[in-house]
């Protein structure tokens, strides 16, 4: 069964498994020998256009191992992931399961090999039964039969074999998101998991359902299964994982046992120490009145659980406001939320003192608010309508767009040249399809378009994601610009640099709080880090 | 995928390429059909000029083609203009149905009017039947997300008994009472010769005046999905929905607007049954014709332009309107539906050329900036 | 009410129904996989031309030449089916327009009605037909008799048909696998099925049981070809399949009780025994689909009996 994956290691120069000194490579606590190491990766690299995303990543993990891979974002977590469990294969590097070299041309091989992922996005039929979902795609004795009650028992069993409490008969669409979770790594373990990959698991969990998980880990852990799982939290690292492996900008900068560090030297690790005490090129204005203002504002995410608690804010005129924290603590249903395109729960939004009617883009537009969404393909363009088309894709039922009844095109086109020109788009013509555009392209119009409604708040989530270094120094000069002029800035992003350079006041996200606001010129890398991670 | 050629999508169809795959399409599709007479012991050349003449040349062929082409050319617009912003309205059909009975029932009602008003009150009864039962299936998909292909489906088929009751079944209104055969052989009432449409006679042959109607409305649609701000925003829900909504855009008050007009045009197309033609509700005669049906397959082949879609409606007309014509021993039938089927297929496989291309590998497409952004997205390091 | 015209009323719903259920449970399994198919009339057109044909032109025993029609019949609506899955699964046009292209390409203007004029088979009473057959001897007994143990091998077939269908459904893993691949393909995929295989493989089915359904009329019925003869049974088989929501048990029963509308009507009328027109009869399965379609989309039906939910969405596998 595992022939295929088996690579009888005719490669060059490939070390020896278990010769490779890993920083930190723990002996187990009795000071015996160390345990058999159940995974270890050499040097792997993997590449994308335009970014190495592994480079020369090394890290090992011991049977019965709780491991956890913690970095910031980008810093290669998911990448590394799927390179162990088969969905990307290596530009470089090796790789090794229980001792033997072992290449993976595909998810199918990993699971022989005993690697599993269970990951952020589920993968189950909501309308079938749990024991079906456990079952599905799975038939190794090749049998065709398929009765509900056996297959009920069996999962059962195994469900009490695995301390993996489900009901077998259940529908998924009845269940938590914690159960179901737990659906997803009774899967696994069903299909003979012995290493086990969680991506971010406690993202849509309460923390009464994240003990559970932690207590679940734990006893796989002991049953000699290893445990695999990203985070940027550092308190969750600390109290569940043995060993952790930092990971930063790509690279694994050391692997290190729990038990003898602690938040501040892992935060500085994530962070790096090189960038801590530096000066910003942010020169602090005089604020001035408070135009955004969010109060107890509650929030849920497309999964159903909560992503924003609570949450008060204020942006002043003439303000960046950065919004700092991994991707995923409730940044993007903040944008959402203000921008009208997802409703709250509790709390309210105002601008200017009057309060934005919930859950309706068409009211924040009107009342002033701007936003450029992260996801700039899907949402803040139609992909295959004309750039000049898309400049006015909210200015259309304005006054200076029409013509009597009619959508003037002639304005439309003389309106896209004007931005075109002011905001450097290179295109060949206003009247040119948008998806042609390069990513930094597609980004001025997108900021030409929402700067040109003369807003009074601007929401921008991630604006430079993706972008070349010459886009990424222009709009971060729009950006500025726009402060200075008046608006009320909210920038969302993923990259601290960004962060310390542009923002005035800094407010941190974790688990979809506020954990901390601080003016720029008195914050640095390391606390912002370590609010980050949950941990101050 | 392996060796050395790599099928990508183009960014941008080039004019020319979207006007030359559905000639060359519809070119491939008369030779495949050329092959099947063939092999058939038909002789191609001389069948292919048959149907020319039967639809063009000959005595009355021209106009006979224009009165298939009518009722098609208003189901194609009702189609094309509803799946541009894809909503899928296949009720077409039933909406021609319930066009067809609101027109009767006004003209006969309102008989006594002058000619024009009779004739635009014909007009809206239709459209306003056809507009009302498309808004079932609209209301469904706007507030309970129902799927509307399948609910339009279903109405469909309630239409047409409805029809049939009011004539076969019923003592109803529509229904032809005054003659003693009249009970055994059931027919609807005739409308009075006022509500009869004029044609516009140019030369020997005449073209219907819902033809002409259709032809405005199909103007008037372009100019409302390419000038002004509804159909700026139906173009924009139809490219990218979650786009729609961030903009502003109230989509549930389109699609229960744009499935309104949509059968409303198919209810004008009952109209223009009773008016143009007909003159009479004639439930057998309308099922049997599936002008619905066959709108959508128009719309398709016109690749939803409002335009395109009245000469489509042409050369399906002149085609339906061949087979009939020739109808007999020394003709195949059944060649009429075999070659639209063969057209759609060629024009239907023929848009995958227009989209994407068979290039050798190389690096990144050339495009303006860098690497279009498309590319960057995939990838992206975590 | 007098036996007889229960039984006759039976009867004729069996008659009725039967190839509704043969191609609707092909369209069942099609829409289960995720796939729409409006193409079904044209399929059974083509199965019944294709069928008579071999039952006309081939001259060996009975029993041999109508198993050669059944085959050709069910390659023939595979033939169609094929057609429709590459157009929709690979080349990905729209669902709708594809099917629709199939009807009119096969269907009483197009090719079902040129072949059988090419053959020469149309208007000529069928050499071979299926008999009923005296099942267990039992045709004799009061009202059960005639219905159940009178009818022909076609019958008896579509009701084996229709228990090897829900065995499979639910009681295989293909089965399993296939009502994943309709509800969540993306889940499916991820789990290893092969979501195109599922969709391209169900189709064709459905087609060869849409052809089947269309061979009952020129092998059983009333063996004789004539242009359109199915005459609207392929777009009633759509139908039922949606009012069955997608179960094959209520298929059947739906399929009968359509055909029992369609009887009753004429027949009460003769008898002067009408309340509601026969029209309201027949409409009302279809007003009732409506109905509970918009009752299903509500969220809590929805999770309880739904479409399936990638019913007519092209899938695209999102690469990381």
């Amino acid at each position: 069964m595992t022939d295929s994956v088996l690579d009888t290691g005719a490669g060059p120069a490939a070390p020896a498994a278990g010769a490779f000194p890993v920083a930190g490579l723990p002996a187990d606590a009795s000071g015996g020998s160390p345990k058999t190491l159940a995974i270890e990766a050499i040097e792997m690299t993997k590449r994308f256009p335009g970014v190495v995303a592994n480079d020369r990543v090394s890290f090992a993990a011991a049977e019965g191992e709780v491991h956890a891979l913690l970095g910031e974002n980008g810093a290669g977590k998911t990448t590394l992931c799927n390179l162990l469990m088969g969905l990307y294969r290596p530009d470089e590097g090796k790789l090794f399961v229980g001792g033997k070299p072992v290449r993976f041309h595909s998810p199918r091989d990993a699971q022989d090999a005993g690697i599993f992922m269970v990951h952020q996005h589920l993968r189950l039929v909501e309308s079938m039964t749990v024991a079906e979902n456990v079952v599905l795609g799975w038939s190794p004795s090749r049998q065709l039969r398929f009765s509900p009650r056996k297959v009920e028992t069996a999962v059962a069993e195994a469900a009490e074999r695995f301390q993996m409490p489900v009901d077998p008969k259940a529908r998924i669409w009845q269940l938590s998101l914690g159960e179901r979770q737990r659906v997803e790594i009774l899967k696994a373990l069903y299909r003979g998991a012995k290493i086990l990959i969680l991506d971010e698991p406690t993202t849509v969990l309460t923390p009464q359902e994240a003990e559970q998980l932690f207590s679940s880990v734990h006893d796989m852990a002991g049953a000699g299964r290893t445990v695999i799982f990203i985070s940027h939290k550092l308190p969750e690292v600390l109290s569940v994982a043995d060993c952790v492996t930092i990971l930063r900008q790509g690279r694994s900068i050391t692997t290190v046992p729990t038990a003898g560090t602690d938040a501040d030297d892992l935060a500085g690790l994530m962070v790096g120490r090189e960038v801590s005490l530096e000066a910003t090129t942010k020169v602090p204005d005089v604020p001035g009145p408070v135009v955004l203002e969010l109060t107890g504002v509650s929030a849920r995410g497309d999964l159903g659980a909560e992503a924003l608690r609570e949450v008060t804010l204020e942006v002043h005129a003439g303000e960046i406001l950065g919004i700092a924290g991994v991707s995923g603590n409730g940044q993007r249903e903040l944008a959402e939320v203000i921008a009208g395109l997802r409703p709250t729960t509790q709390g309210q939004v105002t601008v200017g003192g009057k309060q934005v009617p919930d859950g309706d883009p068409r009211a924040a537009i009107d009342i002033g608010i701007a936003y450029v969404p992260e996801d700039r393909m899907g949402t803040g363009i139609s992909p295959n309508l004309t750039i000049a088309e898309n400049l006015v894709l909210k200015s259309y039922r304005g006054k200076n767009m029409r013509r009597g009844p009619l959508l003037s095109t002639r304005k439309e086109i003389a309106n896209a040249k004007v931005m075109i020109e002011r905001f450097d788009i290179r295109a060949p013509g206003p009247r040119t399809l948008i998806r042609q555009l390069s990513g930094g392209n597609i980004q001025k119009v997108l900021l030409a378009r929402e700067l040109s409604s003369d807003p009074r708040v601007l929401v921008a989530a991630s604006p430079t994601r993706g972008l070349d270094v010459g886009a990424t120094q222009y709009v971060r000069g729009i950006l500025a610009e726009t402060a200075r002029n008046g608006v009320a800035v909210m920038m969302v992003s993923e990259d601290l640099d960004e962060i310390f350079e542009l923002s005035d006041r800094i407010a941190v996200f974790y688990n979809g709080r506020v954990v901390g606001v601080v003016s720029t010129a008195e914050a640095n890398r390391q606390q912002i880090g370590l609010m980050m991670a949950g941990a101050s | 995928m392996t060796g050395p050629f790599k099928i990508e999508r183009r960014l941008d169809t080039p004019k020319w390429l979207k006007v030359a795959v559905p000639i060359a399409s519809i070119f491939l599709a008369a030779i495949i059909v050329g092959i099947l007479l063939l092999a058939t012991g038909h002789n191609p050349f001389t069948t292919y000029h048959q149907m020319y003449s039967a639809s063009v040349t000959a005595d009355g062929a021209l106009s006979s083609t224009f009165v298939y082409a009518t009722p098609m050319l208003f189901t194609g617009l009702c189609a094309a203009f509803a799946f541009r912003m894809r909503t899928w309205n296949i009720g077409g059909e039933g909406q021609l149905y319930m066009g067809a009975v609101g027109a009767s029932a006004t003209g006969l009602v309102l008989g006594d009017w002058p000619r024009p008003l009779l004739i635009i009150a014909m007009i809206l009864g239709g459209a306003f039947a056809g507009m009302l039962w498309a808004e079932i299936p609209a209301l469904l998909r706007a507030y309970l997300r129902t799927n509307e292909i399948l609910t339009s489906l279903m109405l469909n088929y309630v239409a047409g008994f409805f029809m049939y009751y009011l004539i076969y079944d019923s003592d109803s209104y529509w229904r032809d009472l005054s003659t003693p055969g009249a009970s055994v052989f059931p027919t609807g009432k005739s409308l009075v010769p006022s509500a009869s449409w004029p044609g516009i006679t140019i030369g020997s042959f005449t073209i219907p005046m819902g033809f002409v109607l259709g032809v405005g409305l199909a103007v008037a649609l372009l100019g409302l999905i390419r000038s002004t701000r509804y159909g700026f925003e139906m173009r924009v829900m139809g490219d990218s929905p979650q786009a729609a909504n961030y903009s502003g855009i109230r989509t549930k008050r389109k699609i229960l607007s744009v499935m309104a007009i949509s059968g409303g045009i198919a209810g004008i197309a009952g109209s223009s049954q009773i008016g143009d033609f007909g003159h009479v509700l004639d439930p057998r005669g309308l099922e049997q014709a599936q002008y619905g049906y066959t709108g959508i397959v128009v719309a398709a082949l016109a690749l939803y332009n409002p335009l395109a879609v009245v000469l489509v409606s042409l050369l399906i007309g002149g085609l339906t309107n061949a087979g009939f014509a020739l109808e007999g021993p020394s003709f195949p039938t059944g060649l009429v539906g075999t070659m639209e089927g063969i057209i759609l297929f060629t024009v239907l496989g023929g848009e995958i050329l227009a989209r994407y291309r068979i290039g050798l590998h190389h690096r990144a497409p050339t495009t303006v900036g860098q690497a279009p952004a498309s590319v960057t997205a995939t990838g992206a390091a975590s | 009410m007098n036996s007889n015209i229960i039984i006759a009323v039976v009867v004729s719903a069996i008659a009725f129904g039967t190839p509704l259920v043969l191609a609707g449970l092909g369209e069942l399994l099609t829409e289960r996989s995720g796939v729409l198919n409006l193409g079904v009339e044209g399929m059974m057109l083509m199965g019944a031309v294709c069928a008579f044909f071999v039952s006309q032109k081939l001259h060996w025993s009975s029993a041999l030449v109508l198993l050669m029609a059944v085959l050709a019949s069910m390659v023939a609506g595979a033939a169609m089916a094929l057609i429709h899955a590459f157009l929709t699964i690979t080349i990905r046009v729209n669902q709708i327009v594809s099917g629709l292209a199939i009807t009119i390409f096969a269907g009483i203007i197009g090719l079902s009605t040129y072949l059988g004029e090419v053959w020469n088979i149309g208007g000529v009473a069928g050499l071979h037909q299926f008999n009923s057959v005296n099942l267990l001897g039992l045709k004799n007994l009061p009202i059960v008799g005639p219905i159940i143990f009178n009818e022909d091998a076609f019958v008896y077939g579509s009701w084996v048909l229709v228990a090897i269908v829900m065995f499979y459904l639910y009681r295989t893993r293909p089965g399993l696998y296939l009502r994943a691949v309709g509800e969540n393909p993306a889940a499916a995929d991820a789990m290893g099925i092969n979501v195109t295989a599922y969709r391209y493989t169900h189709t064709i089915i459905g087609g060869m049981l849409a052809g089947l359904g269309g061979a009952y009329f020129t092998l059983a019925l009333a063996p004789i070809w004539t242009d359109g003869l199915t005459s609207g049974d392929g777009w009633i088989a759509i139908a039922l399949v949606i009012f069955a929501f997608w179960r094959p048990d209520l298929l059947v029963l739906g399929a009968y009780l359509f055909g029992i509308f369609s009887a009753l009507g004429p027949t009460l009328q003769t008898r002067n025994i009408t309340v509601l027109p026969s029209e309201f009869y027949s409409a009302l399965p279809f007003l009732m689909t409506v109905i509970a379609l918009a009752a299903a989309s509500t969220s809590w039906a929805n999770r309880r009996v739904g479409t399936p939910a990638s019913l007519g969405i092209p899938y695209t596998r999102e690469e990381g």
